[in-house]
């Protein structure tokens, strides 16, 4: 016989067969169902196009998904979008309007319109300057702040009062590597108090350390998820040859043995077999000689390669 | 995971907010954020909106030799409807515009704020932005022409009507346009439909009749009428239909503006 017991709430963040039509019939997303455990990092990664802002937006209210259903908790947030706009917490991808606010007082006021008290707002906003390292800006306007420190100031005003959903759109978009790892390590500590976060990104590179695990968008849809090393199970005893061509040479043929080559500009990735290591030398080594190559590395696969496997694209690892 | 003793006090919250003191938080942070965000702007959308009325103001008496008294009269009670409007219909959207095309407007629409708490902070931003300069007009009216104001004291809640429905009819057009380009050419287009063909500087009689009667029904005619019967005595002497077709406008677009605020396509 059941019996009612008192149970804490289970936080988490579901999006269940989540589908979205446009007008017009582009089908941005098709059936996406992933969750998102309280204290967990997720990464949503996929080419641009892919249907990872589509989904956000209709996490947050700004979009009404044609069918499925999206919820936090116990609420239900395609039928109360007043409601996730309280429970989540949105960094978008594009840089906030705070050129006439200084970069305390934005983060104040935004604390403050999220419900957060004064003391506590004020003494978040002051660690969140400190951890991030923009002191030297605190009182600066925001028409004077470079793109990075612009970027910061971003991060701090989403999770000065973090909603139980943290969505960071590219949060490391013009952030120099130094503070890049500052803020990793406050979406770590969001994670710790129980917030889930919502990565979303295409540099695979950044995502394989920062997130829990993680979902690859292609098309609208979900193509794998799991966790970076899970992910990177089908590529173990392989390896990643990577050749910079000379400036507008055509990409030579690849051996059977070479696998998904992806050019990019004057890069070319290619994959294969460890035991083809001494094969693939030869090879690369031969393209050099000619004059089609530059240079070559081989290396272990990364999470990049079974990105490149999954979707034929290649990330955007600007700085990893 | 579980929320511990020592969780700081800005660990996610596990209760909504509601009610009133969540309404009233949203509005007075949100009208914060809007005057913080435009205080360099402000002093410069009140210089620019006297300029405009004490131009007009002067402007007008250059077509006569010597203004008819009546003439200076309507002048004087027209240009400060014509200061709101410009206000509400016009700089209104293209802040909005403006917010959306630098990004940013998902972040303030994803924030949590009741939709007429929100719209309600933009309706104070406009009355701050808009009652100096209308000040400044009716001042430099009264310098210029001395025409005989018979000011009520019905004028604060007629400015505020007429505010309030000029802001959210630009309001609600700028929510539901989606591209900023766009709503810039429909609200200056309107705005230029107001000045030729609203009778707010000169009487409704003066138009051929059908122009009139369609005004009957618009907002901009009838929102100079109820000024001038707040500002004059005499002037106006039925100035009941327009007080009415003037809320009703403004309850409209009231409606419409939360509407287009929170809709999601």
């Amino acid at each position: 016989m059941p019996v009612a017991v008192a149970v804490a709430t289970d936080w988490s963040f579901r999006a269940e067969d989540v589908t979205k039509v446009y007008k017009g019939g582009v089908r941005a997303n098709d059936g996406l169902t992933l969750r998102i455990e309280p204290g967990e990092v997720y990464g949503l990664l996929g080419p641009n196009g892919a249907g990872k802002s589509t989904l956000v937006k209709q996490v947050i209210g700004l979009l009404a998904p044609t069918s499925g259903t999206l919820a936090i908790g116990p609420h239900d947030l395609v039928a109360h979008p007043e409601i996730a706009r309280q429970l989540c917490s949105y960094l978008p991808q594009a840089q906030m309007p705070i050129d006439a606010f200084r970069a305390s007082e934005a983060i104040e006021l935004t604390g403050r319109i999220r419900g957060g008290d004064r003391a506590t707002v004020r003494a978040r906003t002051d660690a969140l300057i400190d951890a991030l390292g923009v002191e030297e800006w605190r009182t600066a306007m925001g028409l004077k702040l470079s793109g990075g420190v612009r970027r910061l100031v971003g991060f701090a005003m989403a999770v000065v009062v973090p909603g139980r959903l943290v969505i960071l759109d590219e949060p490391t978009n013009d952030i120099d590597p130094l503070r890049r790892r500052l803020l990793w390590r406050q979406v770590r500590a969001l994670s710790e108090q129980g917030c889930a976060v919502m990565l979303v990104t295409h540099n695979v590179l950044e995502a394989e350390k920062a997130v829990d695990r993680l979902a690859v968008v292609l098309d609208g849809r979900i193509v794998a998820e799991g966790t970076p090393s899970s992910l990177k199970a089908e590529d173990r005893g392989r390896l990643r040859l990577q050749l910079m061509l000379v400036p507008g040479s055509d990409t030579p043929a690849t051996p059977p043995w070479l696998s998904s080559a992806v050019r990019v500009g004057n890069s070319l990735v290619t994959a294969l077999d460890e035991a083809h290591a001494g094969h693939g030398i030869t090879w690369a080594q031969g393209l050099v000689d000619a004059g089609i190559a530059e240079e070559y590395a081989l290396g272990a696969s990364t999470l990049e390669d079974a990105y490149i496997r999954l979707t034929g694209h290649v990330s955007d690892d600007d700085e990893a | 995971m579980i929320a511990t003793l020592d969780a700081p006090a800005w660990a996610p919250a596990t209760t909504l907010r509601s009610g009133a003191g969540y309404w009233w938080t949203g509005f007075t942070w949100m009208l914060r954020w809007h005057l913080s965000s435009l205080r360099m702007w402000l002093m410069l959308l009140v210089m620019i909106q006297a300029l405009i009325g004490v131009g007009y103001v002067l402007g007008f008496a250059l077509f006569f030799d010597e203004i008819p008294p009546a003439a200076a009269l309507w002048v004087s009670t027209g240009v400060p409807v014509l200061n709101l409007i410009l206000l509400g219909m016009l700089l209104g959207p293209q802040l909005v515009a403006g917010v959306k095309e630098q990004g940013g407007y998902d972040f303030l629409q994803a924030l949590p704020v009741p939709l007429t708490a929100a719209a309600a902070a933009w309706y104070v931003v406009t009355l701050v932005g808009g009652l100096p300069g209308m000040v400044i007009t009716l001042v430099a009216a009264e310098l210029r022409y001395h025409p005989p104001f018979a000011i009520s004291p019905l004028v604060v809640p007629v400015t505020l009507l007429i505010v309030f429905t000029g802001t959210m009819i630009g309001y609600a057009l700028a929510h539901a346009i989606t591209k900023p380009m766009t709503t810039q050419l429909i609200t200056q287009a309107l705005v230029f439909v107001a000045m030729g063909f609203a009778p707010i500087l000169f009487p409704a009689e003066q138009m051929p009749g059908w122009l009139a009667s369609v005004n009957e029904w618009l907002p901009l005619g009838p929102m100079a009428t109820i000024m001038r019967d707040t500002l004059t005595d005499g002037l106006i002497t039925d100035a009941g239909r327009a007080y009415l077709v003037v809320t009703v406008w403004g309850v409209a677009c009231g409606w419409l503006a939360v509407r287009a605020l929170g809709r999601r396509r």
